[in-house]
């Protein structure tokens, strides 16, 4: 039995260990043999150099797929966030109907393979006749990451006491009044660090991309275009760079999204 | 027509969520410039009653008049009510000051004029210094006092406050029952107080609103409601108290007789014209609090009971015996007894005289 006590733990941690090195050991290849030049089909362990991040600053496709992919980010951010938001207020609000078909609605997009969302996006546009451009990239996006937004924003506010709206119109407030002094900066931490989020979600968004633009690029398919010539150090560059930035990313998102109780001190006596 | 004295009127108003009725046809008066308390276990109604009057929510039948005028209509925000919250519902975002003058600042007052009356409101529920504080930085008891501050500042006609020492312990809250009541009388508003606790109601209130399952039981001053009990519900409502089932007898001036497994008891029914109006023989209870019980003769006016004591409690002051009827029944009675100082007690299984003035008991129907 004793020996059994002390193999036991030992064991756990050998298979945590052999999952963790599973899930993100391939993570690190893209970003150590960034570092080092490819010759010949050989990789030139010798010497580490960081010439493929300079390639990268001089390669102008890189560049404007990195401006298209900030702009449509930044789009979808502030489509998102508007939306999420008067979509949580309104699920939250007493007298709504329907809540629970809308919440399905703004769901379905998230759980569906992206794949699919994006068809159905590319063939409405084309029924429509909406020209594909950089506007169908932010709907594409802010269509993807409006669950995730809307669930976030929700989630702080039924949090909320339902006694705090209420004290706002007993005191004679306004509703505008109400949202913009009681809601608002209540729900202002929840709905920056969903903002950050979704920007993580559609910085890296390719399925979706893909169907839906136009003539412009997004890092990601700028990316996936890059691959089809074979890999490059340039590339696992790119990979990294894009990995350390929506890590660096949903790491303030946490720090947003924790309770206020867990940042602001405890709110008992 | 507004009728002089008369703050709010309910009136048939009923409220029901489908088929699940929460008020049945409420009338209540609510006067101006009194304290008064809507009691009742948890699921009376009691909370609903202060929920329609705030415009939380809307009756389903019934009229809501204020100074006569119907305020169905009226939304929440321009009802001149204000609300202390049971969890004080203070804005975690905002200092103390700012809580306080939320009211006046979303009227657009002048901000010299709201620094003056956040002042004067915080000085006089004694938190003066703590202005710059945010709620999460407070004890339970100050955020109380933020939340009455908040309510008063701007001069509603009645303020309405929903169970707000539920959350206190035993001694802050009875500490600050005298300090609600203490501020009602120096700013004379009209306070409308949902409670469960009896003794919280008697401590506070002008008048106490006694519900049950949606329906007012009765309405009076607490020493009414206490002594003098309008139905069954009430008297066992607030606390001990002998209950004795019987047949009513014949009325006799302000007296009816009921005949009882502990004989003929003799109840005062001054001011009850229903219990008068009810045929001889019906159903109904005499009522009478252990502490109008006596030991001794029955003078002329008195109901005499021979019982046999069963159980001794010294309480301190006063000693509390249950003794059982020695009649045909078991019936129990008990008696608040004046404690003696010499310690001569009373002993189990001793036969003793009960006495119980016909003015201390009291008739309701069964």
């Amino acid at each position: 039995m004793r020996f059994a006590d002390r193999a036991a733990p030992a064991l756990l941690i050998t298979l945590t260990l052999f999952v963790f090195v599973l899930l993100y050991g391939p993570l690190m290849v893209p970003i150590v043999s960034s570092f080092f030049t490819v010759s010949h089909g050989t990789v030139d362990w010798s010497q580490p150099t960081t010439s493929a991040y300079v390639a990268l600053t001089q390669n102008d496709s890189v560049l404007s797929a990195l401006w298209t992919t900030l702009i449509v980010g930044a789009g979808a951010v502030v489509l998102s966030v508007a939306l999420g938001t008067g979509l949580a207020l309104y699920y939250a609000s007493p007298n709504a109907k329907g809540r629970n078909f809308l919440q399905f609605i703004i769901f379905l997009p998230f759980l569906m393979p992206p794949i699919i969302t994006g068809l159905a996006l590319l063939i409405f546009f084309r029924q429509v006749e909406f020209e594909r451009s950089l506007l169908t990239i932010i709907i594409g996006h802010t269509v993807f990451v409006l669950a995730l937004v809307y669930r976030t924003i929700l989630t702080r506010l039924q949090s909320l006491s339902g006694s705090l709206v209420e004290a706002s119109y007993d005191l004679g407030a306004s509703s505008w009044q109400t949202f913009r002094l009681v809601l608002l900066p209540n729900l202002s931490s929840a709905m920056a660090g969903a903002a950050i989020l979704a920007f993580a979600l559609s910085f890296d968004e390719t399925m979706i991309t893909l169907l839906v633009t136009g003539t412009q690029s997004t890092l990601p398919v700028r990316l996936w275009a890059m691959m089809r010539l074979g890999f490059t150090p340039d590339i696992n560059a790119l990979v990294a760079l894009v990995l350390l930035f929506t890590t660096a990313l949903c790491l303030i998102a946490v720090r947003y999204l924790m309770p206020a109780s867990a940042v602001a001190g405890s709110d008992d006596n | 027509m507004a009728e002089a004295g008369i703050l709010l009127k309910l009136r048939s108003v009923s409220k029901s969520y489908g088929a699940t009725a929460i008020l049945h046809s409420i009338d209540l008066d609510v006067r101006d410039g009194e304290f008064i308390t809507i009691l009742g276990p948890s699921g009376s109604g009691k909370t609903t009653i202060l929920r329609l009057i705030g415009g939380f929510t809307q009756p389903s039948g019934g009229q809501i008049l204020l100074d006569g005028s119907d305020i169905a209509a009226m939304p929440i925000n321009r009802r001149p009510f204000n609300t202390v919250f049971q969890d004080y519902a203070l804005f975690p975002h905002l200092t103390v000051e700012a809580n306080v003058g939320y009211g006046l600042a979303v009227r657009g007052t002048p901000r010299a004029e709201i620094t003056k009356r956040v002042a004067d409101a915080l000085e006089l529920v004694q938190l003066g210094p703590l202005g710059k504080r945010f709620p999460g930085q407070l004890s339970g008891g100050q955020r109380q006092r933020v939340a009455l501050a908040r309510a008063i500042i701007c001069r509603p006609r009645l303020i309405l406050l929903d169970e707000p020492l539920a959350a206190l312990d035993v001694e802050l809250r009875r500490h600050m029952q005298t300090f609600l009541k203490s501020i009602q009388t120096e700013i004379r508003t009209t306070f409308l107080f949902v409670t469960h606790d009896q003794e919280e109601a008697i401590a506070m209130a002008d008048r106490i609103c006694v519900m049950s399952a949606g329906r007012i039981e009765q309405i009076g001053s607490p020493h009414e409601v206490y002594y003098r009990p309008g139905t069954e519900f009430v008297a066992k409502f607030f606390g001990e108290n002998n209950l004795v089932p019987g047949t009513l007898g014949p009325v006799e001036g302000t007296t009816r007789a009921i005949d009882t497994a502990v004989g003929r008891l003799v109840c005062s029914i001054d001011g009850q014209p229903k219990i008068a109006a009810l045929p001889a023989g019906s159903p109904a209870l005499a009522v009478f609090r252990p502490e109008a019980v006596g030991i001794g003769d029955a003078a002329e006016g008195e109901n005499r009971i021979a019982a046999r004591i069963d159980q001794v409690a010294f309480g301190g002051a006063s000693t509390m015996v249950n003794t059982a009827a020695v009649h045909q029944s078991q019936q129990i009675l008990k008696a608040r007894l004046q404690s003696r100082p010499d310690g001569t007690s009373l002993s189990q299984g001793e036969t003793i005289p009960l006495v119980v003035p016909a003015s201390a008991c009291r008739l309701v129907a069964a």
